[in-house]
């Protein structure tokens, strides 16, 4: 939570709004009033945009119907959970914090009002915050600011949402989906916050009323303080003793799934690749890396280079020089770290934007540092660079349906990891990038 | 692996029948095998001393049609005299070095940084007969891949003593290596088919492109295809071979080899990156969608943790039960610790896989003395299947190895002659199913392959 206040801080200071310094900080300890307390149908929980909304109303509904994030309690009492439990050697998952920290709004009992239902699975305080000190201002119809001020969480602000979001979608100090959950059957986490944002589906509408209340934010603004966030909430992890070696293992989660996962009858291994490392060695998960040094090209070039050091470095310590892990671990979290706060308020010329997308094709279509992981995220870069492009106007409807067309293939070549073949993907980055262009 | 089971589903379909019933009783224990001592350090004391530094004369000094490579099976002789043929025509140790040259190995070669494979030593120290210059004689061809002299050693000293028709054991004295005895033919195999302290075969070459390698030693002797005929002559001249007792020590010499690798300086794990090698193949190379995990209660290990390949020392404990008990054990403890200890603590990993290797050392000589018997082979295949449908085994390292090892104590019922045509061709046909359930390590089934097992059961009892 210090890290969050601090990145929320750091952001406000970055653009220079005049945001409450208190931001954030009376969530702590209030009370959660349950999701029952939102869904009114007066309130969130609208059929139709009450009259002189400012929002849609029907946000508790797009959550209930739609957002998995509705189904996350229900899950773990799913076959699947129960089995993960069984190997765990828990008596169930429902009951486990390690589950419900992120499967629920796991606050402690003090803090859980009375219409608080931890079966609502992650509902609206596990993102807003608590309730208990904001909702009188924001039923009063009083400026987002003051509801800011007291304590509704700044989800529109691309750093606050990255550290909100990334605190279960990768994990932080106290919780972290280790290799023991997966290989006990925990699906791995992929994680692009623009992209998860629209497909979640997002809840909000951005209007005029909205951006008046909440300023603009853009896609990539969004997208790149989500590599940053990810970067150094993956080097805390590395850096945290609790995930260091054991025995003769490292924290598997930490390193690329595909390096190891996958069928070695198909010779997939692809040439020696830039990390420095040898054929068969296990690689260290780094495609939020090698997306930020590409954003990292239009922000603060040396800072690109800084990355594309310390990442080379970094992936060598994990077999040639042990000793020096740490160090090149903490550069770059220090680079991720300030670049996150440049990522959250560059501003895209559209000819920056494509620029990025050519740089993010060029990664992805290289015939070095190839991987899955890698595909997945520039895939998902291209896909904020679509959205940006479209809400700032900047695709005619030929272009659109072109560049959507191109979009969903390039989706398809790699839905099946199984039988990933990265000359396939580029093939059809290719194809995006003849649509971009076009 | 595939092609090996192609190769095995081939050798089913023409069943262990086809090698001729062995008559007679079982012969007294394999004279040349009685003095093995204790196996630490490596226990190839035992062959000849010159045989590591003779000059190898090359596939062509044995390849004469009056000697190795008569066109017809030769009736007089004492050998079929086909050998080299088999060998050219039917073994893929000939193909070896020709191997190297084949996209796959330059491929291979590329991504471990190489100018090419033919010319590397990693490559050439297994895939052709890579003695030292000086030791090549005039007819050597490096070309000629895995060849005679790889395995019976360099000719020069007993070539003479070979033609002139002494006596095996003139041979051998002369220096002519006994792949004959279990334990010898085990140390040579193993020595390219698992590696040794001289040849390093590591996951950086895996991660190459290099096939895994999956291994029994009777198994593979088997489907090489095997250039003798056990015969009369062969009995009189060698001593009666025993499939289970190639097994079993080649089980036991698998796993101290094993421990020897993880205790290999060159093995500890350093940094975040342990050598991958030593661990199961499937622990990691299985697709994310398939929620694979089993509790082991032999490993003792949380889930997401891989495990020590362990395939074969879960066959030397079946092994040792029947005939060691004390040492099975000991050997079921401290493979537990062993694990455990792989998650825990590297001293603790160094000290289990000590006494590990130890007690195969202990196994090895009794094991190569030991007299298999029929009621031997039923427990053993028994205790082989009931290992797998408790359910604590079934990762598909241990099916292979279970598979194997079944079709092992078939051929040795068969060969003592103990059991009849028609019941040996049903469990056979059997033994197919359960081949064909392990066919491939991404479509395997565990389930799939218990039901094949079963009905092998079946066929068990006569």
């Amino acid at each position: 939570m210090a890290a969050l206040v601090r990145g929320a801080v750091l952001f406000a200071l970055a653009i220079g709004l005049m945001l409450p310094s208190a931001i954030a900080v009376a969530q702590n300890n209030a009370q959660h009033l349950g999701v029952a307390s939102c869904s009114g149908s007066n309130c969130h929980g609208a059929a139709e945009r009450p009259r002189g909304s400012y929002v849609p109303g029907n946000e508790y509904i797009i959550w209930s119907t739609r957002d998995k994030h509705r189904q996350a309690y229900t899950v773990l009492q799913g076959e699947r959970a129960v089995r993960m439990a069984r190997a765990l050697g828990y008596p169930d998952a429902v009951n486990q914090k390690i589950c419900l920290d992120c499967h629920a709004d796991n606050v402690p009992q003090e803090q859980r009002g009375r219409e608080f239902q931890i079966s609502d699975g992650v509902g609206c305080e596990a993102c807003h915050g608590g309730a208990q000190n904001w909702l009188g201002t924001h039923i009063s119809g009083a400026t987002h600011r003051d509801n800011l001020a007291a304590g509704l969480f700044p989800t529109e602000q691309p750093l606050a949402r990255a550290e909100k979001c990334l605190s279960c979608h990768f994990g932080d100090s106290t919780k972290f989906v280790d290799h023991r959950l997966i290989g006990a059957g925990h699906p791995r986490l992929p994680f692009e916050l623009d992209t998860f944002t629209s497909t979640e589906p997002a809840h909000y509408v951005v209007d005029r009323g909205y951006v008046e209340r909440k300023g603009r934010v853009t896609d990539l603004q969004v997208w790149a303080t989500g590599q940053a966030v990810a970067l150094y909430r993956r080097m805390d992890a590395l850096l945290d003793p609790r995930h260091g070696r054991r025995g003769m293992f490292p924290e598997f989660a930490l390193f690329d799934c595909q390096g190891c996962h996958h069928p070695y009858d198909s010779l997939h291994a692809p040439l020696p690749t830039g990390t420095g490392l040898g054929p068969g060695t296990a690689k260290l998960n780094d495609a939020n890396a090698v997306m930020l040094e590409t954003a990292a090209a239009r922000l603060a070039p040396g800072a690109a280079a800084a990355v594309n050091a310390h990442l080379a470095a970094l992936q060598r310590t994990t077999e040639i020089d042990p000793a020096a892990m740490p160090r090149e671990a903490q550069a770059l979290r220090q680079v991720a770290r300030s670049l996150a706060n440049e990522a959250a308020i560059h501003e895209y010329s559209p000819a920056e934007i494509r620029a990025l997308a050519d740089s993010v094709i060029a990664v992805g279509s290289g015939p070095d540092e190839w991987r899955f992981a890698h595909a997945e995220q520039t895939t998902m870069a291209l896909e904020a660079v679509v959205a940006q492009l479209r809400s700032s106007g900047q695709l005619d409807s030929r272009q659109d349906a072109a560049v959507k067309k191109a979009l969903d293939d390039l989706f398809a070549s790699f839905a099946n990891e199984a039988s990933f073949r990265s000359d396939n993907f580029a093939a059809a980055l290719r194809e995006f990038q003849r649509a971009l262009h076009g | 692996m595939k092609t090996v089971l192609t190769a095995l589903l081939l050798l089913l379909a023409t069943p262990v029948l086809a090698q001729g019933p062995a008559p007679g009783n079982p012969a007294p224990g394999n004279p040349a095998q009685s003095n093995t001592a204790p196996a630490s350090p490596p226990p190839m004391a035992m062959a000849a001393n010159s045989s590591a530094t003779d000059v190898h004369l090359g596939v062509a000094s044995c390849a004469g049609n009056n000697c190795h490579g008569a066109v017809q099976p030769a009736k007089a002789s004492r050998v079929a005299q086909n050998e080299y043929l088999i060998w050219a025509q039917k073994d893929k140790h000939s193909k070896a070095y020709a191997v190297l040259l084949e996209d796959r190995g330059k491929r291979i070669a590329a991504n471990l940084g190489l100018p090419d494979a033919e010319h590397a030593e990693i490559c050439l120290s297994c895939h052709a007969d890579n003695v030292p210059a000086a030791q090549r004689g005039p007819q050597f061809q490096i070309s000629d891949g895995v060849g005679c002299e790889s395995c019976h050693g360099g000719a020069r000293s007993w070539l003479g003593t070979h033609i002139s028709g002494v006596g095996h054991a003139a041979n051998l004295a002369a220096g002519l290596y006994p792949t004959e005895r279990p334990q010898a033919r085990a140390e040579r195999c193993l020595g390219c088919h698992l590696g040794d302290e001289k040849r390093n075969i590591t996951h950086q070459i895996m991660g190459a492109g290099h096939p895994p390698l999956g291994f029994e030693l009777d198994t593979y002797t088997a489907v090489e295809p095997a250039h003798f005929v056990v015969d009369q002559d062969y009995i009189e001249r060698k001593g009666r071979p025993d499939d289970a007792q190639v097994w079993a020590v080649g089980q036991a010499m698998d796993v101290r080899q094993r421990m020897v690798e993880l205790l290999d300086p060159k093995n500890v794990p350093k940094g975040l990156q342990p050598e991958l090698v030593l661990f199961d193949c499937q622990a990691c190379h299985h697709p994310m969608d398939q929620v694979q995990w089993r509790a082991r209660k032999s490993t003792d290990l949380p889930p997401g943790r891989i495990r020590l390949y362990d395939a074969t020392a879960v066959m030397l404990k079946v092994i040792a039960k029947r005939t060691a008990p004390e040492l099975a054990d000991k050997l079921t403890q401290h493979l537990t610790a062993l694990h455990k200890a792989t998650n825990d603590d590297w001293s603790a990993v160094q000290r289990e896989a000590v006494i590990i290797r130890d007690t195969a050392d202990q196994l090895i000589p009794q094991l190569a003395k030991h007299q298999f018997t029929v009621e031997d082979g039923r427990a053993l295949a028994q205790a082989v299947i009931d290992n797998a449908t408790s359910g604590d085994d079934l990762d598909y390292s241990a099916a292979q190895q279970q598979t194997m090892a079944l079709s092992s104590i078939l051929a040795a019922m068969k060969l003592q002659g103990l059991v009849d045509a028609a019941h040996l061709k049903t469990m056979n046909d059997a033994l197919g199913g359960v081949y064909q359930a392990v066919q491939g390590d991404q479509a395997y089934k565990p389930d799939t392959y218990v039901a094949a097992l079963q009905k092998f059961t079946a066929t068990l009892s006569p």
